[in-house]
């Protein structure tokens, strides 16, 4: 029962990673809370369910074909709704509102369009488990946590070593700088957008498949915003570490405590944080020598 | 190294507003390649606003600016530095939470063509880039005095070293035009002597013409030649250092009008 509560915390924590990571990483070079961030997410979602449903591929397809499309949607979001104020140097106030308007106007273009359902994935794992230490865990759980983990180490490196990466670090230092250095910086954040959008559409389908695919369902990115905040916004691994917590914190409390306390521990946790330890678990010392 | 008196860079009735304010307003004037030009003038002259127009971080309301025969008015500021045009800020910019070498790594980085997956997975090739790298990068702080604070975060460089990095950090660019916005701001004479000899030495290390906006009179009398003299936007004067110092025009502009001398 331990170790079961255990695997599904971390294979929910793996998904509030994912979506941890393309938040922060947004926020770290731009400076401004993504909130469209979520409808990317379920966008990503309906975009697999329709090449699952429709083309019946199989579950590698419909996840590549998932990021992808986030990965462009992300890109057009920023082309179309933050790059004019962006250019303009608008304070990311602005960027932030304009970010609210295009989650509310996806949401609701879907429930236009689509209409207003909960569409299930089909079932590509079945009830397959797999045994662990004697107790048997879904194999989707598993798999989810490992795909995550993998994805934010593949990111990690990009970062840390590829030239676009350094750049990148750059940009989140002092993007008038970053351009200094010779860097493109519209092709810059069009990539950052594109890695962001492409964590938000495996984050989709994995919340897809789990639970169920509905136009709403990118609100949950609400904890993506908790899991950065408890990792310190902008680190990698801190959004990594602060998304395991989170969804290993929430399940123990569901499971042992009370399922409708569940969201009541998350907030406190996010409030505690922001009191006492705002930079989080892994950020950087706001504090600046000046 | 040899003053040419060719076209290397000249700027052309840059015009800047700001809302109705000219901070630039129809400045001309030119840099004679391998030249240390000085760019002086009492504060809110738009001294700093021509480096800002120059680099492309603004858009010239009018004008030109010619750099090596090409027209680079209104590029990016990834693409002025690509054609050869360095800077260094009044305020210093570094990445202030990285070392030193990473400052100086960055520019040097981007100016390579590399494999992408080489990089990501750290094959041998992506290695010999990154050995190249930093060697290039530890020879460019040993050129500034730098090299014993190469893993010291530049954040906590004491305020002078800081100045020497950004200048390390501009010349990783491979630049031809080397802008420095008062690099003695903040230093003390002796200090500022030091500097002096510095930039000469940078203009001979790496052929750079170098164009500077300074305070010091005295650094900008030492080294710089021609001065360049702003006033409201526009041009006061131009000439050497002599001329600059005894042009009425300049005098009065610094200290004042006196009562109707004449």
């Amino acid at each position: 029962m331990f170790l079961q509560t255990l695997i599904t915390g971390l294979s929910i924590g793996g998904i509030y990673a994912l979506m941890a990571v393309g938040y922060s990483l947004v926020f770290s070079v731009l400076n401004f809370s993504n909130f469209a961030h979520g409808a990317v997410i379920m966008l990503g979602a309906y975009v697999g369910l329709a090449l699952a449903t429709k083309l019946n591929f199989g579950f590698g397809l419909v996840l590549a074909g998932s990021v992808a499309g986030a990965g462009i949607i992300a890109v057009l979001n920023e082309k179309l709704a933050y790059s004019s104020l962006r250019r303009r140097k608008a304070p990311s106030l602005y960027l932030m509102i304009s970010a609210m308007g295009c989650a509310v106007f996806l949401e609701n273009l879907v429930y236009a369009t689509i209409g207003s359902r909960f569409y299930a994935f089909p079932e590509f794992f079945g009830r397959q488990v797999v045994t662990i230490f004697g107790s048997s865990v879904s194999l989707l759980d598993v798999g989810a946590f490992i795909f995550a983990l993998i994805a934010i180490l593949g990111l990690h490196l990009f970062i840390n070593r590829t030239r676009t990466g350094t750049a990148i670090r750059a940009g989140v230092c002092d993007m008038t700088m970053c351009s200094l250095m010779g860097v493109d910086l519209n092709r810059l954040i069009a990539i950052v957008f594109l890695l962001a959008g492409a964590f938000a559409g495996v984050a989709g389908v994995f919340l897809g498949i789990k639970y169920l695919v509905y136009p709403t369902m990118g609100w949950v990115t609400n904890k993506a915003y908790i899991a950065a905040v408890i990792g310190g916004l902008g680190s990698l691994p801190g959004a990594l570490a602060g998304g395991l917590i989170l969804g290993v914190v929430e399940t123990f409390v569901s499971t042992y405590i009370s399922s409708v306390l569940r969201d009541v521990f998350s907030f406190t946790l996010l409030i505690a944080f922001l009191v006492w330890r705002p930079n989080g678990l892994m950020g950087i010392d706001s504090e600046e020598k000046v | 190294m040899n003053v040419s008196t060719g076209k290397f860079f000249s700027a052309r009735d840059l015009t800047k507003h700001f809302d109705g304010i000219r901070a630039v307003d129809s400045f001309s004037f030119d840099v004679a390649e391998g030249s240390i030009t000085g760019i002086i003038g009492p504060n809110g002259a738009g001294k700093t606003t021509v480096f800002n127009v120059v680099t492309g971080i603004y858009r010239p309301t009018s004008g030109k600016v010619l750099f090596r025969g090409e027209n680079i008015t209104g590029l990016r500021p990834d693409r002025v530095v690509r054609k050869g045009i360095a800077r260094t800020f009044q305020n210093i910019r570094l990445f202030n939470r990285r070392s030193c070498l990473d400052n100086v790594i960055t520019p040097l980085f981007q100016r390579e063509r590399c494999s992408f997956t080489g990089s990501l997975l750290g094959t041998p090739g992506a290695r010999r880039l990154e050995r190249a790298l930093y060697e290039r990068a530890f020879e460019l702080l040993r050129a500034l005095g730098l090299e014993r604070f190469a893993s010291m975060q530049a954040s906590n460089l004491p305020y002078g070293l800081q100045r020497k990095l950004e200048i390390a950090r501009a010349l990783a660019t491979e630049p031809t035009l080397l802008l420095l916005d008062e690099p003695a701001a903040g230093m003390n004479p002796e200090e500022t002597r030091s500097l002096a000899n510095l930039i000469a030495e940078v203009r001979e290390k790496f052929r750079v013409t170098i164009l500077l906006i300074e305070h010091h009179m005295d650094l900008v009398m030492n080294i710089c030649s021609p001065i360049v003299v702003m006033n409201f936007g526009t041009l006061l004067a131009r000439g050497t250092p002599d001329e600059v110092r005894s042009n009425p025009d300049v005098v009065a502009a610094y200290l004042g009008k006196g009562k109707d001398r004449r």
